[in-house]
């Protein structure tokens, strides 16, 4: 038997406000100072959510293909910029590339997933979508923006050696390799570890939803484990795009590595 | 000697950022010869050792051996004759014994077989008591990664091998090794454009010294 979630009240949510009472008694006590930044965190939460909120139920009531686009493409452009604000080193073309391996990756991995697995009518149903997609694309962009920073480190720190190989014969390939596999694996990681520890150390955020939205424990596993599968498949697929987008972009037809491309914040 | 030049430079350039270093560069390297490179720092010695292996472009002119150019023989196969071996280079991660034995592993070296006993002997040339094989290259001096990368373009039997000071870190007895190994495959037709800031090395070492100053700056 399924039991669905109590509906919150605005008293429930003014309720709920009293707890950041707490929190902000602690930061009085203590002198941490932090009552003006805790308010200004808690309205920006009410309102950025509330946002969304009203956002999500124009797009999901209407379902249109036209809105779920726009929408898809707006994640998927501030999803594009998250990934390549963190690394330390940069080159032309590099938010471009990020853009490419997530639209690539997310957009198959989504389409399997939704069209295939779960078998929606439409594939892009607005409802199991843009959920998904959000997933898929904060775990996504991690695992590029790690990526992304682990190759441009090496190639650039150890020039020298990709270099010395160049200059005893490889080819680009040949010398790039080490590099590209090791940035590949290290995008790979954070989803590796939340595999591992899965049900473990933390419930997964998406399963937790479900069931306190009333949802059957074991179908929510079962949802989670999609979930999981599918994140593992768009991240490892998001990093090999983008390390080998990386790679043509640094390497050119005479198989010469294109060392100024790379520029230090 | 013969008269046909095995590697050839014709009117090059070289700018490796906004300013021509050297132009009209014409440069001759002929089997068995071993050539020394002189001029002040910054005068563009290096991005010539560069340039010529096709690490960089050439802000014009053309670079070939036995008359092809990189692009007819395919830039690996060009570079595995023509190889630099930079003045701090650095070996990949691992030990000694792999950072020698990798390039066998290269596509355009697949004709040769790593020999871990003629390893073993080069080493010996460059070094008192050569590292083991099993030491981790991640924590040699310069010097030792000079001297073992200097042995690995040796058993690739290159053609002609670039040299960006190649005894800058090491002691006058090690120094002396590396000047008697490259002079005794010199004799048997290795080809070494040599880049030195010692001019009684340069002197003593090489058949011939060129002179970069004449070729300093103008316009590409």
């Amino acid at each position: 038997m399924t039991e669905t979630a109590p509906i919150l009240s605005w008293l429930d949510m003014v309720a709920a406000a009293g707890l950041l009472l707490l929190a902000g008694t602690v930061s009085l006590i203590l002198r941490l100072g932090l009552e003006k930044r805790l308010l200004v965190a808690a309205l920006r939460t009410v309102v950025q959510l509330l946002a969304v909120g009203y956002v999500l139920r124009f797009v999901f009531t209407g379902e249109k293909a036209l809105i779920v686009a726009a929408m898809a493409a707006v994640m998927v452009t501030a999803a594009g910029h998250a990934a390549v604000q963190r690394s330390s080193r940069t080159f032309a073309g590099v938010h471009l590339i990020a853009f490419l391996a997530l639209v690539l990756s997310a957009g198959a991995t989504i389409w399997l997933v939704t069209g295939v697995v779960i078998g929606a009518e439409p594939w892009w149903r607005p409802r199991l979508m843009i959920p998904l997609l959000g997933m898929i694309l904060g775990n996504g962009l991690t695992g590029i923006s790690l990526c992304l920073d682990t190759l441009l480190e090496r190639l650039d720190e150890r020039r020298a050696a990709v270099e010395a190989d160049l200059a005893c014969g490889a080819t680009r390939w040949e010398a790039a390799r080490e590099p590209l596999r090791e940035a590949v694996r290290k995008g790979m990681i954070p989803i590796l570890n939340s595999m591992t520890v899965a049900g473990l150390v933390s419930l997964p955020g998406m399963m937790t939803g479900q069931i306190l939205a009333g949802a059957e424990p074991l179908q929510a596993v079962r949802y989670q484990i999609v979930v999981m599968f599918m994140i593992a498949a768009a991240t490892s697929l998001g990093g090999i795009l983008v390390a080998v987008m990386v790679y043509r972009r640094m390497f050119n037809e005479r198989h010469q590595l294109r060392r100024n491309l790379i520029c230090r914040d | 000697m013969s008269d046909k030049p095995l590697l050839s430079c014709r009117g090059l350039a070289v700018s490796p950022g906004e300013d021509v270093l050297l132009s009209g560069l014409d440069l001759d390297l002929h089997a068995g010869e071993l050539v020394a490179l002189r001029g002040p720092s910054g005068c563009g010695k290096t991005s010539l050792l560069r340039v010529v292996c096709g690490l960089d472009d050439p802000a014009a002119g053309s670079i070939t051996l036995d008359g092809h150019d990189g692009d007819e023989m395919g830039w690996p196969c060009f570079r595995r004759a023509v190889s630099l071996v930079a003045q701090e280079p650095l070996l990949p991660a691992g030990t000694i014994g792999a950072a020698l034995a990798r390039p066998f592993a290269f596509r355009s070296c697949s004709a040769l077989a790593f020999d871990s006993a003629r390893a073993h002997a080069m080493l010996s040339e460059f070094f008192n008591v050569p590292p083991a094989f099993d030491k981790n290259a991640g924590v040699l001096s310069v010097g030792e990664r000079q001297r073992i990368a200097l042995a690995r373009a040796l058993l690739l039997d290159v053609r002609v091998l670039l040299l960006d000071e190649p005894t800058s870190a090491l002691d006058p007895d090690a120094a002396r090794r590396v000047e008697i190994a490259v002079r005794t495959r010199a004799e048997k037709g290795l080809t070494a454009l040599v880049v030195s800031h010692d001019p009684t090395q340069a002197e003593r070492w090489c058949d011939r010294v060129v002179d970069l100053a004449s070729y300093a700056g103008g316009a590409a």
